[in-house]
């Protein structure tokens, strides 16, 4: 098991496989579908917060539109599987559905990106949630397509493919949670990368990279569309769980959770923000069964991590165990 | 090596390089000197495409870099330390020299290796021992000293393997003792590695030490150029810079 010690690969793939086989025990030894619900979402959700920690803890950009690209994946996966396509596609429909609406939210991210990154600082920001707030009026204006504010309704079919039949919710639990372990992994990969040392590289000192002979402008929008792309992948696992979409989806308040998420577990970790999805999913489910306060506990809770911790959780519990 | 024909700039109605001409014979040492605000940086940000020239042509070698991107000058062969230092305060020193080894060879775009075991582990150990870095070597850049911070910028330039090797103050803010460090270590780093190096400096001990040739910048001019022989005789050099009875 010395290969554990070692930061690569093979490693990661191994954990990944040890986590999902462990959470698939899990489904089976505390058979609660509530519990079940909120493990798929801090995957889901998850996966939205760490694409966007890509740009704020890796690039140092704070982009404030992040949601744009999780609601096209949302969209056009409910779309293509409420077309016709599905009849001819049969099986392959969901992969094909899938694997659409990643393509969708690349195109958008590079449209987006291209335009947005360069500028700098607070105007990159607001050019971003500029141009999801464009998103969320256009969803809201085709109400023939998309259902305008009542969202996309009327379900749509989830035909099995490859034996899974995402309308069980066993497979649905394991192959979501699958799906997000491989990105989180390939998106290690990426961070631990020379690629993702490019990242921070940028980061730390935007003016000098180009006395290296490196193209930060280039680098920056790879980093913006991929993480365009896996907040895409994350909107349509979230499609295919709520068989539908919503335009609330697109609107600003949705880029703000997983701002919050990356504040709540840590940027500078790793796994911070999926831990931060985790704190979000637990304070969303339970303050909201006792207390209609919910925006004020979350507020709290936030301004004690900032205040108290100064840093998100796993940032935190890293710092003090582990002196990193 | 490098050619510089007649270049001006202008900051608004500030002549800031007025018709600078250098030339830099292949592996000589050179220095740049002249008064606070005399235009030496804005010369070096000319010659990296920084910014942009008014007039003018740069060459290195028989290659027209005049206005080209700082990238790509920098790809051509011509590298620079800042006098301001210019490093990435949470990259270590090792993984600061591989950034920079890898962006010599565009490698950075590699997504597919683990940066902490690619294959320049041990040209960056060079680099290191090159410029003296051995001792802090996995240390955060932002907890170096400053003359070790001073030490890395240049270690980054040299990573690149430049022809030309432009150094802007490179004992800025040094103590005495350690100023004549990073000299020596200049040296060596000239005569090891044969660049052409142009270096800025206030010092005029240092400057006559090391230097084959110097040029003496004022109001954005080169007022005298020639060996440390020369300088210390022309009489405009005197009254206009070492006037006043330098030490
Ligand atoms: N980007 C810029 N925009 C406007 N003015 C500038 C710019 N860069 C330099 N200048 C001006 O050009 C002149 C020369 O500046 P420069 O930094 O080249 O001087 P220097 O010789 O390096 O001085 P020092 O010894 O203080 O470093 C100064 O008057 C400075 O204010
Ligand atoms: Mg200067």
């Amino acid at each position: 098991m010395g290969f554990l010690k070692q930061d690569n690969f093979k490693r990661d793939v191994f954990l990944g496989i040890v986590v999902w086989l462990f959470l698939l025990l899990f489904f089976f030894i505390v058979p609660s579908a509530g519990i079940h619900d909120i493990i798929q979402k801090v995957f889901i959700l998850g996966l939205f917060a760490m694409s966007l920690n890509i740009l704020i803890g890796y690039l140092g950009l704070i982009a404030f539109g992040h949601a744009a690209f999780f609601a096209a994946g949302a969209y056009t996966l409910g779309l293509f599987l409420q077309s016709n396509v599905v009849n001819i596609l049969g099986s392959l429909s969901i992969p094909i559905a899938i694997i659409s609406a990643i393509f969708v939210s690349t195109v958008l991210a590079a449209f987006i990106g291209a335009i947005c990154i360069r500028l700098k600082d607070i105007y990159f920001s607001f050019l971003t949630l500029a141009f999801q707030m464009l998103i969320y009026s256009i969803i809201l204006a085709l109400v023939n397509i998309t259902g305008g504010d009542q969202g996309l309704m009327g379900g749509f079919p989830k035909p099995p493919f490859l034996g899974i039949d995402l309308g069980k919710p066993f497979d649905f639990y394991a192959f979501t949670i699958f799906i997000s372990i491989i990105t989180i992994i390939l998106l290690r990969q990426l961070i631990e990368s020379p690629f993702g040392y490019g990242l921070r590289m940028i980061r730390d000192n935007p003016e000098r990279p180009a006395a290296l002979g490196f193209n930060n402008q280039r680098h920056k929008l790879i980093a913006f569309i991929i993480a365009g792309s896996i907040a895409g992948l994350a909107g349509s696992l979230q499609a295919l769980l709520d068989v539908g979409a919503y335009p609330e989806w697109a609107f600003w308040a949705k880029s703000a959770e997983p701002l919050f998420m990356i504040l709540l577990g840590g940027m500078h970790s790793f796994l911070g923000p999926i831990m931060g999805a985790f704190i979000f999913e637990m304070l969303n489910d339970f303050v909201t069964a006792n207390t209609r306060y919910y925006g004020l506990v979350l507020g709290l809770v936030i301004l004690s991590f900032v205040l108290g911790l100064r840093r998100g959780l796993l940032d935190w519990l890293l710092i003090k165990f582990y002196r990193k | 090596m490098l050619k510089i024909h007649g270049i001006s700039k202008s900051f608004g109605g500030i002549n800031a390089t007025n018709n600078v001409s250098i030339e830099l014979k292949p592996n000589s040492i050179n220095a740049l000197i002249g008064p606070n605000g005399a235009g030496k940086t804005t010369i070096f940000n000319l010659i990296t495409g920084k910014i942009s020239v008014d007039k003018g042509k740069i060459f290195i070698g028989e290659n027209n870099i005049t206005n080209l991107k700082e990238t790509v000058i920098t790809h051509m062969g011509i590298a620079r330390a800042f006098q301001i230092t210019n490093i990435f305060p949470t990259l270590s020193v090792k993984e600061s020299i591989k950034m920079a080894l890898l962006a010599k060879t565009h490698g950075l775009n590699n997504m597919w290796d683990r940066f902490a075991s690619h294959s320049v582990n041990e040209e960056a150990d060079n680099i290191a021992k090159l410029a003296g870095l051995k001792k802090v070597y996995n240390t955060i850049s932002s907890e170096l000293s400053h003359g070790d911070q001073k030490l890395l910028d240049i270690a980054l330039a040299l990573a690149l393997k430049p022809q030309v090797l432009l150094l802007d103050e490179p004992t800025a803010g040094m103590g005495p003792e350690e100023r004549w460090e990073m000299i020596k270590r200049i040296k060596e780093l000239w005569q090891k590695t044969k660049m052409t190096v142009l270096f800025i400096e206030h010092d005029m001990d240092i400057v006559f030490d090391i230097a084959q040739t110097i040029f003496v910048l004022q109001q954005g001019a080169i007022i005298a150029k020639g060996s440390p022989k020369e300088i210390k005789q022309n009489q405009a050099v005197i009254k206009a810079y070492l006037g006043g009875g330098k030490k």
